[in-house]
């Protein structure tokens, strides 16, 4: 199925038309997508090729060189930090490498956006709420340590109680799943289709991990060189007919790129020459 | 060749732009903060960090410069008979310049560095772009505690670097020189006046500033990776080194015209 044209309210975050470019280079390419609201949309990608750089738009961490974003029909795109305040505070970020702030307790990190924008009165409430956060992400009892004495799994789990904090209707994932090992990857699937059937949350998850994408996706798209080159479900991409798809969802090198390899080589230096420590 | 120095300039300048930016939006917040009792918390931890853990270092900045200035001056006074005024060029130069001067090196190698590296870090990895899509400033809850906290206490820690300088070009002329301890004291009392003192201390309110606002901005725009939290610190203590250097040039130019335009009615006051 071919969509219709995307307009500024087809989706709670539309991008339209966006190009990126850091220096000369080119990361994102006039991209264009709309997310659909209380969905599940998984962002696919070799490293490097833009995933991140194209989420931290929709939330404006970056701005975009052209295009344009919109969030619920609002475009946000050249809004001021100040202005973006409110409109960030519907989303939840999960960072790749967690981002917890290393000197405060895991307590201190969850009210951390709370703190900063009231002062708090009611300490009994906030325990509370602490703990039921914990709770989600199956934490509690963690609260008075500190990020540095938790394991990555257990990073990445503070930090999605911490994105849930301020009750976000959006939440995005960067790669929640990598450095992890299977099972503990499989928590955070799990979790992430928890926190969309119980809090009913929009969530945009980038990964390069198959497995977790084909569990938790409503709709995947996949991205290359910084633009789109494959959108649909996950039959839809299974099946899909591009070599590049194909070649990234079975994890395989293409010919091309073999052929590559084999002309660069390496040259091992069996013996001592002091030519090659000048 | 010329397009290349052309551009090597734009980028200079944009360069310029984007610090001075960074300078408005942290001065405007540190002020903010000043009138905000809850921000008091975090301007007191920050100067838990840098002040007292600073003191050490100061003093024993302060009491090695005294103690040098009078092994070296003491053979040329001497020399003219007039090692009894030692105590007015030790204590003129430690309260003027070399207390001031030296204690904000020592800062900016200890604080100015620390600054870089801990922004930077939590720059690189994504701390400071969490804090931002929490809707949060984080010039505001990271520059302007830190910048506050190194405006207000360099000063005091001048005043350390001071009086330990003092002692120590007292310990050196008197106990070692053996100069007569009565004379040292009228003659440098004589000398150096309140308005030296004041001048000299409060010269550590740009200091600190400086020092602060430099560190944080090479965290907050570091490169990735261990190396380019490392050059990020190399540069902001190269930087707030020199410009620790040019604001005292200006200082003493500055200070000196009012000194000059007040002196005459000074007797009046
Ligand atoms: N702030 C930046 N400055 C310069 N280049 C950047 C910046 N952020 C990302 N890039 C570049 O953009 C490209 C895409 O990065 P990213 O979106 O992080 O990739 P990934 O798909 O692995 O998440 C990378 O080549 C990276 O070097
Ligand atoms: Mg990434």
């Amino acid at each position: 199925m071919i969509r219709a044209a995307i307009d500024n309210n087809s989706g709670i975050i539309v991008v339209r038309e966006l190009t990126k470019r850091y220096d000369e280079r080119l990361v994102l390419d006039n991209v264009s997508v709309a997310i659909e609201k209380g969905k599940t949309t998984v962002i696919i990608g070799r490293s490097g090729c833009g995933k991140t750089v194209l989420m931290k738009h929709m939330i404006v961490l970056e701005r975009p060189s052209s295009g344009e974003v919109y969030f619920k029909g609002q475009r946000i795109d050249h809004l001021s930090e100040k202005q973006l305040a409110e409109i960030r505070r519907q989303y939840g970020f999960c960072f790749q490498m967690s981002a917890l702030f290393d000197s405060l307790t895991v307590y201190e990190n969850i009210i951390f956006p709370i703190q900063q924008k009231q002062k708090i009165t009611d300490w009994k409430a906030m325990d509370e709420l602490v703990k039921g956060k914990l709770a989600m992400v199956g934490m509690d009892g963690f609260q008075q340590q500190y990020p540095a004495s938790l394991s990555g799994g257990q990073k990445k789990r503070v930090a999605l109680a911490r994105a849930i904090a301020l009750d976000p209707e959006v939440i995005m994932y960067d790669e929640p799943t990598t450095g992890l090992d299977p099972v503990r990857s499989d928590i955070i699937n799990e979790l992430i289709l928890k926190l969309k059937h119980e809090l009913h949350v929009t969530s945009i998850v980038v990964t390069h991990d198959m497995n977790s994408a084909y569990k938790i996706a409503d709709r995947i798209i996949m991205f290359h060189n910084g633009k789109i080159i494959a959108d649909g479900d996950a039959e839809h991409i299974r099946n899909h007919p591009n070599p590049t798809v194909q070649e990234f969802i079975h994890g395989k090198v293409s010919e091309a790129e073999l052929a590559a390899l084999r002309l660069g080589g390496t040259r091992y230096n069996t013996q001592y020459s002091p030519e090659d420590f000048k | 060749m010329i397009e290349e120095l052309g551009d090597a300039t734009l980028k200079r300048i944009e360069y310029l732009g984007r610090f001075a930016r960074f300078i408005n939006h942290g001065s405007r917040c540190s002020v903010l903060s000043l009138v905000q009792p809850r921000s008091y918390p975090l301007i007191w931890s920050q100067m838990n960090a840098i002040g007292v853990g600073s003191v050490p270092v100061i003093m024993i900045t302060g009491a090695f410069v005294g103690m040098v200035l009078a092994i070296q001056a003491y053979d040329q006074l001497a020399g003219m008979g007039l090692e009894e005024r030692l105590g007015v060029l030790i204590n003129i130069s430690v309260v003027k310049e070399l207390g001031p001067v030296l204690a904000a090196v020592m800062l900016a190698g200890r604080v100015g560095g620390a600054l870089t590296a801990e922004l930077g870090t939590m720059n690189v990895t994504e701390q400071i772009a969490a804090i931002r899509s929490m809707g949060i400033d984080p010039v505001k809850y990271l520059v302007a505690p830190r910048v506050l906290a190194c405006l207000l206490l360099t000063p005091l820690l001048i005043i350390y670097a001071d009086l330990l300088g003092i002692l120590g070009g007292y310990f050196v002329s008197v106990i070692q020189l053996g100069i007569n301890s009565r004379a040292y004291w009228d003659f440098s009392a004589q000398a150096v006046e309140l308005w030296d003192v004041v001048t000299g201390s409060l010269k550590g309110l740009f200091f600190g500033g400086a020092i602060a606002i430099i560190g944080c901005y090479k965290g907050f725009t570091c490169r990735e990776g261990a190396q380019g939290v490392g050059e990020a610190c190399t540069e902001a203590f190269v930087g707030s080194f020199i410009s620790i250097l040019v604001i005292n040039f200006i200082y003493a130019v500055v200070t000196k015209s009012i000194f000059l335009t007040f002196w005459p009615i000074k007797s009046l006051l």
